[in-house]
């Protein structure tokens, strides 16, 4: 695996729909086993961003390296080393978790153990269940488990907790700190800044097509404080998460 | 080594997969096998058209020598559906239900000396069925002839030498069955495509399938294999049944027809093709699928000749890729034509593929 230093180099992304700039001269870069967070109100063109760099959509002008690869020349050798959960995913119908995840795997011409991916997402004892028929938390489990048939390098994951119950959304966080020590980069995006908090090594902030701003979140946090700016009420050791996670458990439900 | 090939090769594995999906659809089963399999057995059931057997009701009111031997070689004969066993009334009763086609009613006193009837029987018959009752009394006729004859002991007799010949009777269910297969032909790849393309489509499934390097190609491959495939099951079922259960005589050859079929099947998945191309959502391509289909199910001579539509009609149904379609297959299965004796049919087929190729290549889209 040829693993650089700057897995992916984005410079002066844009892209237009008519008048609407969703995306307005964005550049930043990704370190390889780095966990980068893209933030952002709906409509501030995060989706926009991540899909040029998926190869998904062409944009207007700048450029987007991935790996070494020039996502505009080549965006399929991209995504054979890249994994790309969508906002919403659809699989085949009438194929069990284990045949799609066979087909997925043939799309990379790879022979997968989808039993053993299944098991990653605590899914196993779903195998022979259709995708139509899991609850919201298992598709987006599943979901990331079809992202991770090619053994990706770089996963991209977009909203990956949007809807989910806190629990589902707790496992998901193990999940993105065990690719994280496996080593693979991940960049996601997420309304929840508690989220970018707790998984991010760093975070762009998106409005209006740009990026405002860009660090580690405990240095926005400061550069924040040092401005003057405080809490109209301090924080509680605790918040109504904690509480209601503390009275139902961590474990996964399935509903 | 091929189950390691089936699950590298995106290709192989796709066209697998939609294999597994599309016969795992029982609704897509029902239309494209079902139906037709129910409109042929009703058609070859009716078989309306064809010469029945005649029936002939039989009451003996002398019951002596002669009226048992008369029914004897009646019977003998074979020819007839015979019912024997009911009262004249309700052989009448029979006769004016239509269940009759003829009633042979032998008077008391029959082939007796002095009595008015002793050479005469009494038929009364169907009027409405005029060529089975004539057919029916030239042959009681005929044995009568034969019981007068024996009388007066003339052992030469003139006679006809009879010689079966093997014929074509062409029944309706001929006409229809290479009409169904071409309209199932039709409607699965026209339908199957259109539904179940639009749905992958707004479903997001062609979205998930595009964030990975598989080429388009490969996966249009899959879904267009299956179909040519499903068209020629549907050829190979529909004419084993009409043949096999409905005494269908296939003049032709059927690997014509099978080469008719993917060429036919070729022409509506890309139909189906350019329909899910331009919808967005099922609810548009199923009213816009129906009305190309519709239309050509009638037009088409599928059902009934062309030859009685008229002319203004006749000339644009004539060139619709399912008149192409139903007159080849119609040809080859009832006439024993040859594919090439076909090539102003196999011509407009083609030039039907190349349109709806180019249309379906224009109007293609992932999401």
């Amino acid at each position: 695996m040829n693993q650089q230093a700057e897995i992916i180099q984005v410079q002066d992304l844009r892209k237009s729909y008519g008048e609407l700039k969703a995306v307005d001269g964005v550049s930043f870069s990704v370190s390889s086993g780095e966990v980068f967070g893209i933030l952002g109100p709906n409509g501030a063109g995060k989706t926009t961003t991540v899909e040029i760099l998926e190869g998904m959509r062409a944009p207007d002008s700048g450029s987007a390296v991935i790996n070494g690869i020039d996502v505009r020349k080549d965006p399929r050798a991209v995504k054979k080393v890249i994994g790309i959960q969508l906002q919403s995913s659809a699989f085949f119908d009438r194929l069990n978790l284990t045949e799609i995840l066979d087909v997925m795997g043939s799309l990379y011409h790879r022979e997968i153990d989808a039993m053993d991916l299944l098991r990653d997402v605590e899914l196993d004892d779903r195998a022979n269940a259709l995708f139509k028929d899991l609850s919201g938390g298992q598709k987006q489990r599943f979901s990331v488990a079809s992202t991770l048939v090619n053994d990706p390098i770089l996963l991209f994951l977009d909203e990956p907790t949007t809807g989910l119950d806190p629990q589902a959304r707790r496992h998901m966080w193990a999940l993105v700190q065990r690719f994280k020590s496996e080593g693979r980069t991940v960049l996601l995006t997420t309304h929840y800044m508690e989220e970018a908090e707790e998984l991010c090594d760093r975070v762009a902030i998106m409005d209006h097509g740009k990026i405002v701003a860009m660090d580690r979140p405990a240095a926005l946090v400061e550069s924040l404080l040092s401005k003057g700016f405080r809490k109209e009420h301090t924080e509680k050791l605790a918040n109504l998460e904690d509480v209601f996670l503390d009275l139902t458990g961590r474990e996964l439900r399935d509903e | 080594m091929l189950k390691h090939l089936f699950q590298t090769n995106p290709t192989l594995s796709l066209t697998r997969a939609s294999m597994k999906i599309w016969f795992r659809d029982r609704q897509a089963i029902f239309w494209t096998f079902f139906l037709p399999v129910v409109l042929i057995s009703v058609f070859g059931l009716l078989d309306f058209g064809a010469f029945r057997t005649v029936d002939l009701g039989m009451v003996d009111l002398a019951n002596n020598d002669a009226s048992r031997k008369l029914i004897g070689e009646v019977r003998a004969l074979g020819t007839f559906d015979i019912s024997e066993d009911l009262s004249e009334d309700e052989e009448r009763e029979a006769l004016l239900d239509g269940d009759r086609d003829l009633v042979l009613i032998i008077e008391p006193g029959f082939g007796e000396e002095q009595s008015p009837v002793r050479r005469q029987v009494t038929v009364v018959y169907n009027q409405g069925r005029a060529q089975e009752s004539a057919a029916g009394q030239t042959i009681i006729q005929h044995v009568l002839d034969g019981m007068t004859f024996a009388e007066g002991n003339i052992s030469e007799r003139y006679s006809i030498k009879a010689l079966p010949v093997d014929s074509r009777n062409l029944k309706f269910i001929d006409f229809l069955m290479p009409g169904v297969v071409a309209m199932s032909i039709m409607q699965m790849g026209l339908f199957s495509v259109a539904f179940s393309f639009v749905q992958l489509k707004s479903r997001g499934v062609l979205r998930r399938l595009k964030a990975t390097p598989v080429l388009p190609a490969s996966f249009i491959f899959a879904q267009v294999f299956i179909r040519l495939t499903v068209s020629i099951l549907q050829t190979l079922v529909l004419v084993g049944l009409a043949v096999v259960a409905f005494d269908v005589h296939l003049e032709g050859n059927l690997g014509f027809m099978l080469l008719l079929a993917l060429l036919g099947g070729g022409v509506f998945v890309s139909m189906g093709f350019a329909v899910s191309g331009w919808a967005r959502t099922e609810d548009v391509a199923a009213p816009v699928a129906n009305a190309i289909a519709l239309p050509m199910m009638f037009l088409s001579g599928v059902f009934f000749p062309r030859d009685a539509m008229p002319g203004p009609l006749r000339a644009v149904a004539d060139f619709l890729p399912l008149s192409y379609l139903a007159d080849a297959l119609r040809n080859v299965a009832v006439d024993g034509a040859s594919l090439w004796s076909q090539w102003d049919n196999v011509l407009g087929l083609t030039v039907w593929l190349a349109i709806t190729f180019f249309i379906a290549v224009r109007l293609f889209r992932w999401e």
